[in-house]
């Protein structure tokens, strides 16, 4: 069995997807991608994962919906989300603790990998 | 029962000149593209409309098919008035469709489309970047399909469909366009070094466009269309038989209005003909001026000085009471860079000037300002054709200015076409070399059905204002430079001080 980290990346847009795969991949993590939320809560049924790093707007089932579905999941309640967003101003209001942090595009890969690392870290201290 | 068949319920774009194009908005259930190069407006076109439906309570979905992410999208977007970001996730909502049509074909851009009408009660659809899905598509059949999906989605749904994309097409056939309810083409070509950007609206069912190149252009308001001005203006011959009845309107300067037998009548218009320096522009201000004081409301609108300059150099030369009448609201000064703008900005910035003014005064200061802002020349006719009718319906009685080509020269060529056919009255002002000095001369070369005094007079500019003299009488040869007198000179002859 592995033991890399296993990320999920859940983005509708093919270019940004492919390229965090790649960074991430060389930075040690094992990568699935997702295009719309849906299909990443049935990959989320399949197999670990650690962490999501989803968008917010994306067809069929956005980052929220994906989101607040995984919190009612008693499996991935506690998987940590980081919600990426082109929107710089804030986002609408959401439920206290649906993401562990949101990072605004575009972002530097040292903000994400730090970022990543401080919500993975935090995994074990959410109830 | 009536007989009147209704008109088709439109969705506005909220870009005011395109709409009057296309005759209030885009159909409700209607699918339309809009082509044109990279960069020619598409995307900023179909984001302005999203965000003015949402304002207006609609709800747009945007699918992006193109390499370019919505993050950086929105990076050129933010600068512009229209976005309005609070508007995102509720009311306009992104979504990019390159990854499903990527991995599952056309079929699933369908669905994902079609998901997206439903699940946010979409009213106003963008597919941006079609040329992705005609490109994915094994043969010209499946493309059509797809569009004939797309039109069967907005008629069941109510949702009005804008797609995007390229004009570029080796065969020069584009099988889209036989499916869609409008073309709209978008151009961004250089002239000479002036950038020009136009829309044309190439097919529009149920509407009946204004058809032919409309200007264009991108500020940090948005797009921005304006409709040729010409379609705006009423055409034909100007009626020259029938100029508004009344007194005439003087000048201001005894021996000017002496000469006119009174001044011009009022509706009608006067050309200022002359060369750099000849003294129109501070005749035409006289002309206004002389309005203020009797409490007329006037309208300067000019390309060559801005307005505290003009007024500046009135007020030094004894032209006065402007300034006063601009703070009365009874004057008012437009001034547009000579070059800033196309043709069509200036024209409607005139027309809205003097439909909001409705002044009994006007001097448009430098014709060949609408000229250098023409993209094709060929329409500055039908452009003063219309300008100088609107003018006439409104009753206004004006005067333009325009330059000379030479500034000696025998022979004396009015170079504006179109407005000097609607002209009633021409003003000559040049410089002649009399005596081994240079001078300023006046003269009428035409007034319509009117008697006028025909004689050649010296205008000085001077600081207690303009003065006609007398100094050519009994001269010959003086418009040709090289006046000869008959006669001894007069006392008028003596030196005077002018004023440049």
């Amino acid at each position: 069995m592995s033991t890399k980290r296993s990320i999920l990346i859940v983005d509708d847009e093919f270019g940004l997807a492919e390229m965090l795969r790649e960074m991430l991949r060389e930075s040690g993590y094992e990568v699935t991608l997702a295009i719309n939320g849906r299909l990443a809560f049935e990959i989320l049924g399949e197999g670990r994962v650690d962490l999501v790093l989803t968008d917010m707007m994306m067809p069929v089932m956005d980052g929220v919906e994906l989101a607040t579905a995984m919190r009612r999941d008693d499996q991935h309640r506690r998987t940590p989300i980081i919600m990426m967003t082109s929107l710089p101003t804030a986002l609408p209001p959401q439920p206290e603790g649906l993401f562990d942090a949101v990072l605004r595009k575009p972002f530097t890969p040292d903000l994400l990998l730090e970022t990543m690392n401080s919500c993975l870290g935090d995994r074990g201290k959410r109830n | 029962m009536s007989d009147q068949v209704p008109s088709p319920e439109r969705r506005p774009t909220g870009i005011e000149g395109l709409d009057r194009i296309i005759e209030g908005g885009f159909l409700v259930s209607g699918v339309y593209i809009v082509q044109g190069p990279p960069g020619a407006g598409k995307t900023i076109l179909a984001n302005q409309t999203c965000f003015n439906h949402a304002a207006a309570g609609g709800r747009a979905v945007y699918v992006t098919l193109l390499a370019e992410s919505h993050s950086r999208m929105f990076a050129h977007l933010r600068r512009m008035a229209f976005f309005d970001e609070s508007a995102i996730p509720d009311r306009v909502y992104y979504i990019g469709g390159y990854s499903a049509l990527e991995a599952e074909g056309l079929d699933a851009l369908v669905t994902l489309i079609r998901g997206a009408i439903q699940k946010h009660k979409t009213t106003l659809l963008v597919v941006d970047g079609l040329i992705s899905a005609q490109e994915s598509s094994p043969t010209d059949r499946e493309f059509k399909r797809f569009l004939h999906e797309i039109q069967t989605l907005a008629d069941l749904t109510g949702c009005t469909v804008l797609l995007l994309t390229n004009a570029e097409r080796a065969s020069g056939f584009f099988p889209e366009h036989t499916m869609v309810d409008g073309v709209l083409h978008l151009t961004d070509e250089l002239s000479e070094l002036r950038p020009l950007r136009h829309i044309r609206i190439l097919k529009l069912r149920g509407s009946a466009p204004v058809r032919g190149l409309h200007s264009l252009r991108i500020t940090d308001q948005g797009l921005e269309v304006r409709p040729r001005i010409e379609t705006r203006l009423p055409q034909g011959a100007v009626n020259q038989e029938e100029l508004a009845s009344g007194p005439k309107l003087p000048f201001g300067l005894a021996d000017l209005d002496e000469m006119l037998r009174g001044g011009v009548r009022p509706g009608s218009i006067t050309m200022l003909l002359g060369s750099s320096g000849s003294g129109k522009t501070l005749l035409g201000m006289q002309f206004l001026s002389e309005g203020v004081r009797r409490g007329e409301r006037v309208v300067y609108f000019g390309f060559y000085g801005r307005p505290a300059a003009i007024l500046a150099k009135c007020q030094r030369v004894g032209i006065g009471g402007l300034k006063e009448g601009v703070e009365r609201g009874l004057a008012r000064l437009v001034w547009h860079r000579p070059v800033e703008g196309v043709l069509d900005e200036l024209g409607e910035s005139l027309i809205q000037t003097i439909l909001s003014v409705r002044p009994q005064r006007l001097f448009l200061d430098g014709m060949e300002g609408f000229e250098r802002a023409a993209d094709f020349p060929e329409r500055m006719s039908h452009v003063y054709s219309g300008i100088a009718q609107e003018l006439e319906r409104l009753g206004i009685t004006t005067l333009y200015s325009t330059e000379t080509r030479e500034l000696f020269a025998r022979t004396i060529e009015v170079p504006i076409t179109g407005l000097s056919a609607a002209t009633q009255n021409i003003l000559l002002l040049r410089h002649v070399e009399h005596r081994a000095a240079m001078l300023r001369v006046l003269a009428i070369l035409k007034v319509r059905d009117d008697d006028y005094d025909a004689r050649m007079r010296e205008l000085r500019i001077t600081n207690d204002g303009i003065r006609l003299l007398d100094t050519f009488a009994g001269e010959s040869g003086v418009a040709a430079g090289g006046g000869v007198s008959s006669e001894p000179r007069g006392k008028e002859d003596e030196a005077y001080p002018g004023v440049d």
